[in-house]
C-alpha cells in the first residue's frame, strides 16, 4: 500500500502541484548539465590532442553577457513560477475558488512531542495520537494547525504535500487534503532527539462517510463491554494502581494526564511508538514488556512487568475500541 | 472589482500634479543639457517614467494612506531610482561647466563627502519611519510633499559619490564598495525591524480611510495591515540592497579598467625584470 | 615607501635558538609555511575522525532496523560528523592552503602578524581537542551540528556535551577570525609593487573574499553561541519559548552565519580550480574580472539569503519568496564562473593529469550540487525536500564533490611546491576513480533516499521498499572513498621519500610561488620578478608572449594601508557584528508588547548617562593623547593617556554600581528576558572596556619607558580605533537600552 517515491506520487492537489514544479526544474536542470559537461568533455578531449601552445585569451566581456542571458530569464522565470505556486498553496481567502473556506476554521491540531504526534479535531472534540482520518475529498480543504509541546518537530506527509516545523511557542498553519483514498505515511523532518527516527504517523483519507462514522466513533466514551473478561478486568486494575494514569488518559476515567499519548480508543490504532509496530496483541505484549528495546530513549520506562500484569494489561487495553 | 492594470480604475491618478514638475524638469533637461547622447536621454526619460509612476500609478494612490508597502515602493522610487537615472542623463562636459564655479564646486566636494551621502540617504529613510513623523506626514499633504522632496534631494546626494557626472567627485573604488554595502547592511536592519516588529510602525496605515471603496478588494488579497507591513519591511530591504549590489558592479567595473597611468609605467626605476627581494 | 615596508625591515630575527629539536622548531614556528602544513596535517587528522564517524554511520544504516549503533550514539556521531568536517577539516586545510599560498603568490616574506597566525592555530588545535574530549566523558554533542534550540537548552539536553560544543566552538572561532585577520591585512598591505589588487591571482582574490566573509559573519555565531551558554549555565531564556524566549531566532542567527560559512568553505575551491585549470590548459583563465567580480556579488548577496534554510519554519510566504529570489539570483554568479571555467579549457592544450582529473570532476560535481540548490530555492521543492536525504545528497555533492575534489586537486598542483617532490600521476589516478566511483554511488543515491520519504539525522529505519537497498548501496560507496584516502596517504608518504624531484616549475605554471625553489626557502624568496600583469611568472619564462603585451591590467598605485590601523578596523568590523546582534536580540525581546519592558524602571538613566560622558571623554583624551604622541611631546602624552584610563576604570565603576543595584534588588540575569538582554549587552560591553583599559595600560607602560615613539604612533591609533569603537557601541547601547529608542 506504501508508494514507494512519496514525493513522486502525489495524492493531494498541492502535492501535485509541487511535483510538477519539481519535475520541470529537473528538466530545466538535465538539460544544462548535459550542456555544461558535454562541453567541457569536448574541451578536453580536443584539448588533449593539442601539441601547439594555444592562443592565450583573456576572454571577452561580450561573451559572457550573451551567455548570461539565458540563465538570468531561467532565473526570473523560476522566480514567478515558484512566487506563484508559494502563494497558491498557502491559499489565501481569494485563493480558493469557491471563496468558501475561511483560514480561521481550524479542523485540526497536531501537537509534537518527544515522540508522539498529539492530533485533535476541536470541532469534533476527538482527540488521539499518530493518526490523523480526512475524508478523501478534493473539494475538503483541513485547516492545520501546527506546534509543538517540547522541541521542534517537523510535519511532513510527502504524498500530500509540504512539510512545516512543529514550534514550540509558534503556531504554524498548513492545509491538509487528499484527492484519493489511501493511507499516507508522515514522518517527523526536524531532528528532535533520541528517537527522532520513530516519530512516524499515517493520515487515511477516507470515505465522506466512513469519516462521519470514525468521528463519531472516536467521540463516544470510550464504550467498554459492560462485562469484562476476569482477565481484562484485572488489568483494569493494574491499569489504575499502577503509574499508567500518570501519563495517559482514558476519557471517562480517573486517566486524565496529558503527557503521553491518549489511551482512549487505543485498540482501534494501527500502530504502536509512533511507527514502532504494528499494533497487535503480541506486539502490545512486547512494547509492554520493554519499551526501551524498542524504541530506546523513549520517555515511557521499562516498568519490568511480571508475565502476569503483562496479560493482564494487554487483554484490558484491547477491549479500548 | 478593480484590477491593477485598469488604467481607468480608481487605482491611477491621472491628475496628479506631479506632471508639472514632470514636464518642467524635461523642458529644462532638453534645453538645456548639452552633449546628450542616446543612452543619456534614455536615462533621463526613464527617470521621469519613474518619476510619474511613482504618483500615478497604484503605487501613488494606494501609498496614500492606503497601503503601508506601496508607501515603501513610492519611497523607494524617489529615493533610488529618480536620482540615480538623474545623475546617469547627465554628461560631464555639460556640468563640469557648472560645476568650476566656486560655490557648485565647493557644494560638489561637499557632496562628495562620503558621510555626507550616506548619512542624507540612511537618514532620510529612518527619520520618516519614527511612527510620529510617519504618521504626520501621510495625514497632512503639505509635510507629505515635503517628505517626498526630502527623498529626492537625499537621494542626489546619496548617489552623487558613486554617480556624479563630473569624475573627480567620485570616492575611490574600495570606499564606493564600502559606503554602498554599509549602506544596504542600514537599509537592511531597518527593513528587518519593520519586518518582524510587532509594533505598528506607521499606523495610520493599520486603519486607514476608504477614500476609493477599495479595501474590501486590498484585504481579499492577503494585505491586511500584519501582512502589508511585513511585506513593507521585505521591499525596503531586500530591492535596494539589490541595486546596492548592482552599483557595486559598476564601481568594480570602473575599477577594473583603471588604465590610466599615474606616474612612469615602469616600477621603483629599475629596468631589470628581476629586483631583489627586500630582507 | 609605505609604511608597511619599514615594519617588515623592523622585525626581529626568525632563526631558532641554538638549542632545537625538530618538534620544537614546529610547535614554536612563525613560519607561515609551517603553520600552513600544520593546519593541513591538523586538518587530515579530523578528516580520519569524521571519516570514521561517517563509516561507522553508514554501517548502521547499510541495514533496516539495525542495532550496530545505539541511538544515542548515532547522534553523537552525525554531531560530531558535521562539525569536525566544517570546522575542522574545512576551514582549517582551506586556511593552511591560504597561508601557505597567499604570501608566496604576492611576493611577501611572510604574514602580516606572524605571530598572530601562530595564535590562531594553536587556537584552533585546543579547540578541536576540546571538543573531541568530549567523547572521553561519554557525552558527544549530539544536537545535531546546527544544534537548534529548544533540544539544544538545558531542558532538553541535560548533559554536557552540548557546553562542549559551544566552548569549542567559541575557541576555534576566536582562532579563526584572527587568522582571518592576518590573511586580510597580508593581502592588502604587502604585495609586491606591481601587483596591483586586479592583478593579484584568482586564488588570493578568492582569499580576500573568503576572509571578509570569516571577518563579518562569524562573530553572528559567536553571538548566538553566548547566548546559548548563559542559558545553560545562567538559566536564562533566550531560546525557551515557555518563559517568553524564541526557538526561531537561534535559527536566524545560525543562518546568518551558516549560509556565509558555506561560501567560506567553496570560494577558496573556486580560488584553486581557477589557478589549476588555466595552468593545464596552458592559457590565462577566461575573463578574470568576471570571475572576480562574481565573487563580490556572492559575498555580497551571500548575506541576504540565509532563511533559505528556514523555508518549513512558516515565516510567512513573502519573507519566503524574498529569500528565494536572493537565493536564485546567487545561481547566475556561480554560473558564470562555470562558464568561464569552461571557456578556459576551450581551446586549450590540455595536459590532463590528475591534478586536471580532479578539477574535471569538481566542474561536473559541483555543476550538479548548484542546480539541486536551485531546486531548493524553488519554494514549495524545499517544502518537499528539505531535511531529506535529498538536502544531504545536495550539501555533500557541493562540498565533497566541490570543495574536497578541488582540494586534491590543488595537493597534486602544490605538493611539488611544497616538498620539492612529485606526487605520484598513476596512484592519483586510482584514488581518483575510487573516489569519483565511491562518492557518487554514496550520494546519487541519497538523492532517491529523500524523494522516497527518508528524513535526515535517523538513526535506523523500518523495511521500506527499496530503502534498505538503496542505503546498502550508498554505504558501499564509502568504502571506495575510504580506500582511496588511504591511496592517497600512502601516495603522499612514499612521494615524499621516493617522488620525483619536481624543480621550481614543473607545471610551467603562471604565479609568483613558481618563481623560488621547491620548496621555498625560509624568506621565501631570493628575487622577486617584476609584476606587469596577472601572470607574472609566465610572462618572465615566455617574453616573447608576455601577457602585458596584449592585456592591459590597472597598475599598482603603490597604496598599502598601515597594517596595525588595517588589522584594528577588520577586528571592529568583527566586534560590531556581534554587538549588533546582541542588541537585535535586546531589541526583539524587549519590544514585544505588554510584559514589563521594564528598562524605564530599574535603570538609573541620569546616572549612567553621567558615567557615559566620562567614557566618551575618554575618547576625546584619547585623540589628544595621540596628538602629543605623534608631536613628541611624551609627558603631555603620558599625562593625557592616564586620564583616558582613570576615565575608563571611572566608568566601569559605574557599571559595577549598576550592577551591584540590580543584583541587591534581585535583579538577575535570568529573572525575565529584559535582564538576560541587559546584562549580556552591557556585560560584554564592559569585557570590551576592561579589555581596552589594559591595552591601554600596555601603552602606558610602554610610554613611561620610553618605547612608544613618535615613529610608532600609528600603533597607538590602532589601539584607539578600537577604543573609540567601544565608545561607539556605548553610544548605541545607552541608546537602545536606557532611552528606549526602537521601543
Amino acid at each position: 500500500m506504501n508508494s514507494v517515491i512519496p514525493v513522486l506520487d502525489p495524492a493531494s492537489p498541492q502535492a501535485e502541484a509541487i511535483h510538477n514544479l519539481f519535475l520541470l526544474v529537473l528538466l530545466i536542470s538535465a538539460v544544462i548539465f548535459a550542456i555544461v559537461a558535454g562541453l567541457i568533455l569536448v574541451a578536453i578531449s580536443r584539448g588533449r590532442q593539442r601539441q601547439t601552445l594555444p592562443k592565450q585569451d583573456f576572454g571577452s566581456e561580450k561573451s559572457e553577457i550573451f551567455w548570461m542571458i539565458g540563465p538570468v530569464l531561467i532565473v526570473i522565470w523560476l522566480v514567478a513560477i515558484s512566487a506563484n505556486l508559494v502563494i497558491t498553496l498557502n491559499a489565501i481567502p481569494q485563493a480558493d475558488p469557491d471563496g468558501k473556506t475561511d483560514i480561521n476554521d481550524i479542523d485540526l491540531i497536531v501537537t509534537g512531542h518527544q515522540w508522539w504526534w498529539e492530533v485533535k479535531y476541536p470541532k469534533s472534540g476527538v482527540i488521539t495520537a499518530n493518526e490523523i482520518y480526512i475524508p478523501a475529498d478534493k473539494n475538503k480543504k483541513f485547516r492545520v494547525q501546527v506546534s509543538s509541546d517540547d522541541v521542534i518537530h517537523c510535519f511532513w506527509v510527502p504524498q500530500l504535500g509540504r512539510k512545516i516545523d512543529a514550534i514550540p511557542g509558534r503556531d504554524n498553519f498548513i492545509w491538509l487534503q487528499a484527492s484519493q483514498p489511501g493511507s499516507y505515511q508522515g514522518r517527523c523532518s526536524e531532528y528532535c532527539g533520541a528517537q527522532h527516527a520513530w516519530m512516524n504517523f499515517k493520515v487515511y483519507a477516507v470515505t465522506d462517510a466512513e469519516f462521519d462514522e470514525w468521528v463519531a466513533s472516536e467521540q463516544l466514551a470510550n464504550k467498554q463491554p459492560k462485562l469484562l473478561s476476569p482477565l481484562a478486568n484485572s488489568g483494569k486494575q493494574f491499569f489504575f494502581q499502577a503509574t499508567c494514569p500518570q501519563c495517559h488518559t482514558i476519557y471517562g476515567t480517573p486517566a486524565e494526564a496529558t503527557i503521553g499519548p491518549d489511551l482512549t480508543h487505543f485498540a482501534r490504532r494501527k500502530e504502536i511508538g509512533a511507527g514502532v509496530i504494528e499494533n497487535t496483541p503480541e506486539n502490545l505484549a512486547l512494547w509492554l514488556k520493554d519499551p526501551q528495546a524498542l524504541k530506546p530513549g523513549c520517555k515511557m520506562p521499562d516498568f519490568k512487568l511480571s508475565d502476569e500484569h503483562l496479560k493482564q494489561l494487554v487483554a484490558y487495553l484491547e477491549t479500548l475500541k | 472589482m478593480s484590477s491593477y492594470f485598469d488604467l481607468t480604475s480608481e487605482l491611477w491618478k491621472w491628475n496628479s500634479p506631479i506632471w508639472l514638475l514632470v514636464l518642467s524638469l524635461t523642458g529644462l533637461y532638453f534645453l538645456f543639457h548639452r552633449g546628450t547622447s542616446g543612452k543619456r536621454s534614455v536615462a533621463f526619460l526613464f527617470a521621469m517614467f519613474a518619476l510619474a509612476i511613482a504618483y500615478i500609478s497604484p503605487i501613488g494612490v494606494l501609498s496614500d494612506g492606503y497601503l503601508f508597502s506601496a508607501h515603501v515602493i513610492q519611497h523607494l522610487i524617489l529615493l533610488l531610482i529618480v536620482p540615480l537615472f538623474l545623475l546617469l542623463s547627465l554628461s560631464e562636459s555639460a556640468t563640469e561647466a557648472l560645476f568650476s564655479h566656486p560655490f557648485m564646486n565647493r557644494l560638489g566636494r561637499v557632496m562628495a563627502v562620503p558621510f555626507v551621502g550616506w548619512l542624507s540617504g540612511l537618514g532620510v529613510m529612518w527619520f520618516w519611519h519614527v511612527p510620529s513623523f510617519c504618521n504626520a506626514s501621510t495625514e497632512n499633504y503639505a509635510l507629505g510633499v515635503f517628505r517626498d522632496a526630502t527623498f529626492l534631494l537625499a537621494g542626489l546626494a546619496f548617489w552623487w559619490p558613486i554617480f556624479s557626472p563630473v569624475k573627480r567627485f567620485h570616492l575611490p573604488s574600495s570606499l564606493a564598495v564600502v559606503y554602498l554595502f554599509s549602506a544596504c547592511l542600514g537599509c537592511t536592519l531597518l527593513g528587518i525591524y519593520i519586518t518582524f516588529t510587532v509594533i505598528s510602525v506607521c499606523p495610520a496605515f493599520a486603519n486607514p480611510v476608504d477614500r476609493l471603496g477599495i479595501m474590501h478588494f486590498l484585504y481579499d488579497q492577503g494585505l491586511t495591515p500584519a501582512t502589508d507591513q511585513r511585506l513593507g519591511g521585505l521591499l525596503m530591504w531586500i530591492p535596494p540592497c539589490s541595486l546596492y549590489v548592482c552599483a557595486i558592479m559598476v564601481v568594480l567595473k570602473r575599477w577594473y579598467a583603471e588604465m590610466e597611468q599615474t606616474a612612469s609605467p615602469k616600477t621603483a626605476g629599475t629596468t631589470s625584470s628581476l629586483r631583489e627581494a627586500r630582507q | 615607501m609605505t609604511t608597511g615596508s619599514i615594519e617588515q625591515s623592523e622585525r626581529t630575527s626568525l632563526e631558532p635558538p641554538v638549542t632545537s629539536t625538530l618538534l620544537l622548531d614546529w610547535v614554536s614556528t612563525l613560519d607561515h609555511k609551517r603553520i600552513g602544513i600544520m593546519y593541513i596535517l591538523t586538518a587530515v587528522f579530523y578528516l580520519a575522525i569524521g571519516g570514521c564517524e561517517a563509516l561507522l554511520m553508514r554501517i548502521q544504516l547499510a541495514m533496516p532496523n539495525n542495532t550496530f549503533l545505539s541511538p544515542e550514539m548515532f547522534n553523537q556521531l552525525f554531531t560530531m560528523h558535521g562539525t569536525t568536517m566544517v570546522f575542522l577539516v574545512g576551514m582549517p586545510v582551506l586556511t593552511g592552503f591560504g597561508n601557505y599560498f597567499v604570501p608566496l603568490m604576492i611576493g611577501a616574506r611572510d604574514v602580516a602578524f606572524p605571530r598572530l597566525n601562530a595564535f590562531g592555530f594553536w587556537m584552533l588545535f585546543f579547540g578541536g581537542l576540546l571538543l573531541h574530549f568530549s567523547f572521553l566523558t561519554g557525552s558527544a554533542p549530539n544536537a545535531g551540528w546546527f544544534s537548534y534550540v529548544p533540544l539544544s537548552t538545558k531542558a532538553y539536553s541535560s548533559l554536557q556535551g552540548v557546553d562542549y560544543w559551544i566552548i569549542g566552538l567559541l575557541i576555534m572561532g576566536i582562532g579563526t577570525v584572527s587568522g582571518a585577520i592576518n590573511i586580510f591585512v597580508t593581502i592588502i598591505c604587502m604585495r609586491t609593487p606591481g601587483m596591483s589588487l586586479q592583478r593579484v591571482p584568482l586564488f588570493v582574490w578568492m582569499m580576500l573574499m573568503q576572509v571578509i566573509l570569516i571577518i563579518l559573519a562569524l562573530p553572528a555565531l559567536n553571538s548566538a553561541l553566548s547566548m546559548l551558554l548563559i542559558d545553560r549555565w545562567l538559566g536564562s531564556a533566550f531560546f525557551d519559548p515557555t518563559r517568553g524566549g524564541s526557538a526561531v531566532l537561534w535559527q536566524h542567527y545560525f543562518w546568518i552565519f551558516g549560509h556565509p560559512e558555506v561560501y567560506i568553505l567553496i570560494l577558496p575551491a573556486f580560488g584553486m580550480i581557477s589557478e589549476v585549470i588555466p595552468v593545464f590548459s596552458r592559457k590565462p583563465i577566461y575573463g578574470y574580472t568576471f570571475v572576480a567580480a562574481s565573487s563580490v556579488a556572492i559575498v555580497l548577496l551571500g548575506y541576504g539569503v540565509w532563511a533559505h534554510h528556514m523555508f518549513a519554519v512558516g515565516l510567512g510566504m513573502y519573507a519566503d519568496i524574498f529569500f528565494a529570489v536572493g537565493s536564485l539570483l546567487i545561481a547566475i554568479p556561480t554560473g558564470i564562473k562555470v562558464f568561464n571555467w569552461t571557456a578556459t579549457l576551450w581551446g586549450g592544450e590540455i595536459r590532463f593529469n590528475t591534478a586536471l582529473h580532479f578539477a574535471v570532476a569538481f566542474l561536473l560535481q559541483f555543476v550538479i550540487g548548484g542546480l539541486t540548490g536551485i531546486m531548493f530555492a524553488a519554494v514549495p521543492i524545499d517544502w518537499q525536500l528539505t531535511d531529506t536525504y535529498f538536502v544531504v545528497a545536495h550539501f555533500h555533492y557541493v562540498l565533497i564533490g566541490g570543495t574536497v575534489f578541488s582540494l586534491f586537486s590543488a595537493a597534486f598542483y602544490w605538493f611539488p611546491k611544497m616538498t620539492g617532490r612529485m606526487l605520484n600521476e598513476r596512484l592519483g589516478i586510482l584514488q581518483f576513480w575510487l573516489w569519483v566511483l565511491g562518492f557518487n554511488m554514496t550520494f546519487m543515491i541519497q538523492h532517491f533516499l529523500g524523494m522516497m520519504g527518508m528524513p535526515r539525522r535517523v538513526y535506523t529505519y523500518a523495511d521500506n521498499p527499496g530503502w534498505a537497498l538503496l542505503n546498502g548501496i550508498s554505504s558501499l560507496g564509502a568504502v571506495f572513498m575510504a580506500i582511496g584516502t588511504l591511496i592517497f596517504l600512502w601516495n603522499i608518504g612514499t612521494s615524499l621519500l621516493r617522488g620525483k624531484v619536481a624543480g621550481d616549475n614543473p607545471w610551467d605554471a603562471f604565479t609568483l610561488e613558481w618563481a623560488t625553489t621547491s620548496p621555498p626557502p625560509p624568506e621565501n624568496f631570493t628575487v622577486i620578478p617584476e609584476v606587469k600583469s596577472r601572470r607574472p611568472v609566465w610572462d618572465l619564462n615566455h617574453p616573447k608572449n608576455a601577457d602585458w603585451k596584449t592585456e592591459k591590467t590597472p597598475p599598482d598605485k603603490g597604496i598599502r594601508p598601515n597594517m596595525a590601523k588595517l588589522a584594528a578596523w577588520s577586528f571592529i568590523a568583527s566586534e560590531a557584528v556581534f554587538f549588533l546582534l546582541l542588541l537585535i536580540a535586546y531589541v526583539v525581546f524587549n519590544t514585544r508588547s505588554g510584559e514589563g519592558a521594564v528598562s524605564s524602571s530599574v535603570l538609573d538613566v541620569e546616572r549612567t548617562g553621567i558615567f557615559s560622558l566620562f567614557l566618551i571623554s575618554s575618547s576625546v583624551t584619547f585623540w589628544i593623547a595621540e596628538r602629543f604622541l605623534r608631536a613628541g611631546k611624551k609627558s603631555a602624552f603620558v599625562f593625557s593617556l592616564g586620564l583616558t584610563i582613570l576615565l575608563g576604570i571611572t566608568f566601569l565603576a559605574g557599571q559595577v554600581w549598576e550592577y551591584t543595584g540590580l543584583l541587591t534588588n534581585n535583579i538577575t540575569i535570568n529573572t525575565d528576558l529584559f535582564s538576560a538582554t541587559f546584562f549580556t549587552v552591557t556585560g560584554f560591553h564592559g569585557i570590551h572596556v576592561t579589555a581596552g583599559v589594559i591595552a591601554l595600560f600596555v601603552m602606558l607602560m610602554m610610554g613611561i619607558k620610553g618605547n612608544l615613539t613618535p615613529g610608532k604612533s600609528h600603533v597607538f591609533g590602532a589601539v584607539g580605533v578600537y577604543w573609540h569603537f567601544v565608545d561607539v557601541v556605548w553610544l548605541a547601547v545607552f541608546g537602545i537600552i536606557y532611552l528606549g529608542l526602537l521601543q
